[in-house]
């Protein structure tokens, strides 16, 4: 009787003791979970709480010390390089390394090994692009032409592993706990890898979509629907800039044969909509103090924790501060000493699709011109947690992986299509960039910093003490003939090859123009007098010209002024196309009590999309089904297509109402821009019924529904959701639902530096910290904190002091 | 007596040998110490459930007094369970059923290896 207590009694517990360690599907394993000392309930603690006067750090050559302010931004203080970039791994790490595994992860195709079978396909598109490939090669280069380089990023790294060796189960990010997985090592090739992601998140392509078009329209609408410059064309680079060079541009060939199946593809995942950015900077000459002010706001996908962390590095011979990624070495957008930077998307086509024609099912050989040329086979091993491992063969041609095949998504065509793209190409040194740009103290040393940059391209806006003020359009761009890489291309014809790449000092820059600022907003580059082929379907049309209307029109400019302007939600589009859309409805609908009391809502309205405005609401859903009526038989061919942009829609409806563009071919009779407008006016009755009876309130911000969304989506506990704030797509503050500046910065270059910053989002990446969304509110309602440089014993608004040794 | 003890004594070992070490550690020691002081059956239950379940309440307790963080509000939310409150009681019936079932094999075992029935204990 006793064994058979003891032995059930042992098994119970046994069994109890071991039930608790597993997971459950999703469930994470309970104990370690739940024990107080161990699991979740310690991510309580907010960092001040766990603050600590030392920690060790080896292969330092002298103590560094690390000083919080009272945001929590870490200011390092180290003798030099090496040991500056090993804290700053460390450091980072502390604060943010679920969030820098996770996306390196993401970029290097390995979700499937935490999530399961689920994250299968997209880590197979992921491995697909080639992301990956490129790191590899973006490491043998570092390792070939530039060890110092690679010495630092490798002391990053270290840092980044001796805080994953000493990390206890307390301090495990939350994440880990619950997607029950743990922390692996970093290395220099995931630091590559992270600014490879960023080309993924920022480069699109309309290649299918063009030779759709081209099909379906014909060259000459296409050309008139899609023009390569709008009529009111407000480039980054200022018009009256002279291109001083001769173009090495090569000429079209004649009569080049384009692959014309009907093509019927899903189009590659694009950068999502509302993915732009601004920056400028303004001469002393028009600015109240006489200092040169520099001001960046990059909008991208707002999430939490945010993609951004700020920090000041600091040795003996400079001091930089501002916006870090996690993972990379260095300050991304920011400011030192003397000179301040920040990036915009250089949105241009640099990634083309050239049709493969294999020499049989083997796939060993495809044609390029008279010969065979032979293929490489990469085969990706994907890890897949719960599941065997998922072998993936791409084929490599000369231009780039073979992403859709017989063996990936092969039901959409018998077509195979290589990649060409830059980030392939492992010749770049983008962290270079960025660390030379950290220590840069003039023009000339931020010139020089921008040549080793390839991928993704940004706009570089520069201001300096000594008031120079310039913005460098930089990337590596292939040199294209006209209309080169706009559709697929044949791969076999050798006369569809990029024809190299633009020389570095003909990529359009200007310095100290004469109008006193320079900007962009993600617009055309430059004007049609630039001696090279521009060509995207993305650029922007309104956030530009307000911009640049608004800093033609200042003078005496302020820190506050600049401020006011990255928060400005004055919505040009509704400007210009309100009062043509007003008109063309006339008096349609107005017997109706609703009707009427939106119309008097829009006609109110003065354009500015703050929280509380109801026209705003109104515009956006009227505008956006008008422009979906307009275009709705277009993109209902059966094969994608990109519609117009808003630019062009509008100018139509103003210019050509009576367009044949218009004519909706299976409805009776011919319709004309009004019938469009008057179809989007009844969509937005029905819309409004809808809202106002579920939702009641129709104010721009709550049915806006700004969320910053944890990177797992369905952690939504983990993100903020609802944040009461104006702005959207084509504004200057272009925060939407989803996206919006994900970083703001304004730094004035006097003989004391002012800067001040925010971001949605806080220092802390963990969930339970109160650093964690601190910065929300004050992001929300545009304003920031400071950012002025601290010198080394500073005492003022210290929050805690560490010193690495 | 010997069950007001064994159940102070528990909770000191779940204080201390927490800090460092995993759930499944102090488990052993709640086995070990019960086999060591041999409360009764229903003591050794009652007193190693009490020793952990009560010490693993009271530290959520104190971490959410000191901390007042957001976490276990927010943990309660994703796991469907409401609030963090339900998240504490959670971990402490947690607590109870590991260290009582440790506590019970603890007699168990020291039963096992004595000669004398404890049975009149029980009466």
């Amino acid at each position: 009787m006793k064994y058979i207590s003891f032995f059930s009694i042992l098994i119970l517990t046994c069994a109890l003791g071991v039930l608790v360690s597993l997971p459950f599907g999703q469930i994470p394993p309970l104990a370690p979970l739940l024990d107080p000392n161990h699991g979740f309930w310690q991510n309580s603690f907010s960092e001040d709480q766990l603050a600590e006067e030392s920690l060790d750090l080896e292969n330092l050559n002298a103590a560094v010390e690390v000083v919080y302010d009272e945001q929590l931004i870490p200011h390092i203080y180290a003798e030099n390089e090496l040991d500056l970039y090993r804290a700053q791994g460390y450091i980072t790490a502390k604060h943010r390394l679920w969030q820098m595994e996770f996306q390196t992860r993401a970029a290097a195709g390995r979700l499937s090994e935490i999530v399961g079978p689920m994250a299968l396909e997209l880590d197979r598109m992921t491995r697909r692009k080639g992301l990956a490939y490129g790191a590899e090669k973006g490491i043998s280069y570092l390792t070939e032409n530039d060890p110092a380089t690679l010495a630092l990023v490798e002391a990053y790294s270290d840092g980044v592993n001796q805080y994953i060796a000493q990390l206890s189960d307390a301090r495990l990010p939350v994440e880990y706990k619950l997607l029950n997985y743990r922390p692996e090592a970093w290395s220099a090739y995931k630091s590559l890898l992270l600014l490879k992601y960023m080309s993924d998140m920022l480069v699109g392509d309309r290649d299918l979509e063009y030779s759709n078009l081209k099909k379906i329209l014909g060259k000459v609408n296409l050309d008139r629907l899609y023009p390569d410059f709008p009529t009111e064309n407000d480039p980054v680079i200022e018009k009256e800039r002279v291109w001083d060079f001769t173009s090495s541009a090569p000429v079209k060939p004649d009569s080049l044969n384009y692959p014309e199946e009907t093509l019927q593809l899903e189009p590659l995942v694009q950068p999502t909509e509302g993915t732009g950015s601004n920056n400028w900077a303004v001469s002393g000459k028009k600015t109240k103090n006489g200092n040169p002010i520099l001001a960046n706001d990059p909008h991208l996908s707002l999430n939490l924790p945010s993609l951004w962390y700020s920090m000041q590095l600091s040795t003996p011979t400079h001091t930089v501060k501002g916006a870090t990624l996690p993972g990379a070495l260095g300050i991304i957008s920011g400011f030192n000493e003397n000179i301040a930077w920040g990036v915009t998307n250089a949105t241009k086509d640099t990634r083309d699709w050239y049709k493969i024609t294999f020499q049989d099912a083997s796939r060993k050989a495809y044609k390029y011109g008279q010969e065979w040329k032979p293929t490489e086979f990469r085969v990706e091993e994907i890890l897949v947690k719960g599941q065997d491992v998922f072998l993936d063969t791409v084929v490599y041609t000369h231009y780039g992986p073979v992403v859709y095949d017989q063996s990936f998504k092969a039901d959409r065509q018998d077509v195979n299509f290589a990649l060409r793209w830059i980030v392939h190409q492992g010749t770049s040194n983008e962290q270079k960039t960025f660390i030379q740009l950290n220590k840069a103290t003039n023009h000339d040393q931020y010139t020089e910093a921008l040549k080793d940059y390839a991928a993704p391209a940004q706009n570089f806006v520069f201001a300096s003490k000594t008031g120079d003020i310039a913005m460098r359009i930089q990337g590596k761009f292939p040199l294209k003939w006209e209309e080169q890489g706009k559709f697929f291309m044949d791969g076999a014809d050798p006369r569809m090859e990029w024809q190299g790449f633009i020389p570095f000092e003909h990529n359009a820059n200007t310095l100290n123009p004469e109008r006193g600022f320079v900007s962009s907003a993600n617009q055309h580059p430059v004007d049609s007098t630039y001696p090279y082929y521009v060509f995207d379907n993305s650029y922007e049309h309104y956030r530009n010209r307000r911009l640049n209307r608004e800093l033609a029109a200042m003078d005496q400019i302020t820190v506050e002024d600049m401020k006011g302007l990255q928060f400005d939600s004055y919505n040009l589009q509704a400007e210009e196309s309100l009062p043509v859309m007003l008109n063309l409805l006339a008096t349609y609908g107005s017997s109706s009590k609703e009707a009427q009391k939106y119309l008097t809502d829009l006609k109110a309205w003065d354009f500015f999309a703050d929280p509380a405005k109801k026209g705003q609401t109104l515009y956006s859903i009227w505008f956006a089904e008008t422009a979906e009526s307009v275009w709705r038989e277009l993109m209902e061919q059966g094969a994608p297509v990109v519609r117009p942009n808003n630019f062009q829609t509008i100018a139509l409806m103003r210019d050509t109402p009576e367009d044949a563009i218009f004519d909706v071919h299976m409805a009776e009779g011919v319709q004309t821009a009004q019938y469009h407008v008057r179809v989007g006016f009844d969509s937005l009755l029905v819309a409004m019924k809808k809202w106002e009876s579920k939702e009641g309130d129709y104010g721009w911000a709550d049915y806006k529904k700004t969320t910053i969304q944890h990177l797992v989506p369905t952690f939504k506990a983990f993100s903020v959701p609802d944040v009461y704030t104006g702005g959207g797509a084509g504004i200057l503050n272009a925060t939407g639902p989803r996206h919006g500046a994900s970083w703001r910065m304004v730094v004035e270059l006097g003989s004391t530096i002012q800067a001040f910053g925010i971001y949605p989002g806080g220092q802390s990446g963990n969930p339970g910290s109160r650093f964690y969304d601190n910065f929300i509110p004050i992001w929300a309602k545009g304003d920031y904190v400071d950012f002025g440089l601290k010198k080394k014993g500073d005492q003022k608004g210290i929050l805690f002091k560490t010193i690495l040794n | 007596m010997k069950f007001l003890l064994f159940t102070l004594l528990s909770a000191l070992v779940v204080v201390f040998l927490n800090i460092v070490a995993p759930y499944w550690v102090v488990m052993i020691a709640v086995t070990a110490l019960a086999a060591l002081i041999r409360p009764t059956v229903w003591g050794g239950f009652l007193g190693g459930g009490l020793g952990m379940g009560l010490v693993w309440l009271g530290q959520t307790l104190y971490i959410s007094a000191v901390t007042s963080s957001t976490l276990p509000d927010k943990m309660g939310a994703l796991m469907g369970l409401g609030s963090g409150l339900s998240l504490m009681l959670l971990t402490a019936v947690l607590g109870f059923i590991l260290g009582g079932c440790s506590g019970l094999l603890g007699v168990m075992f020291r039963n096992l290896i004595q000669k004398k029935p404890t049975d009149v204990y029980l009466g």
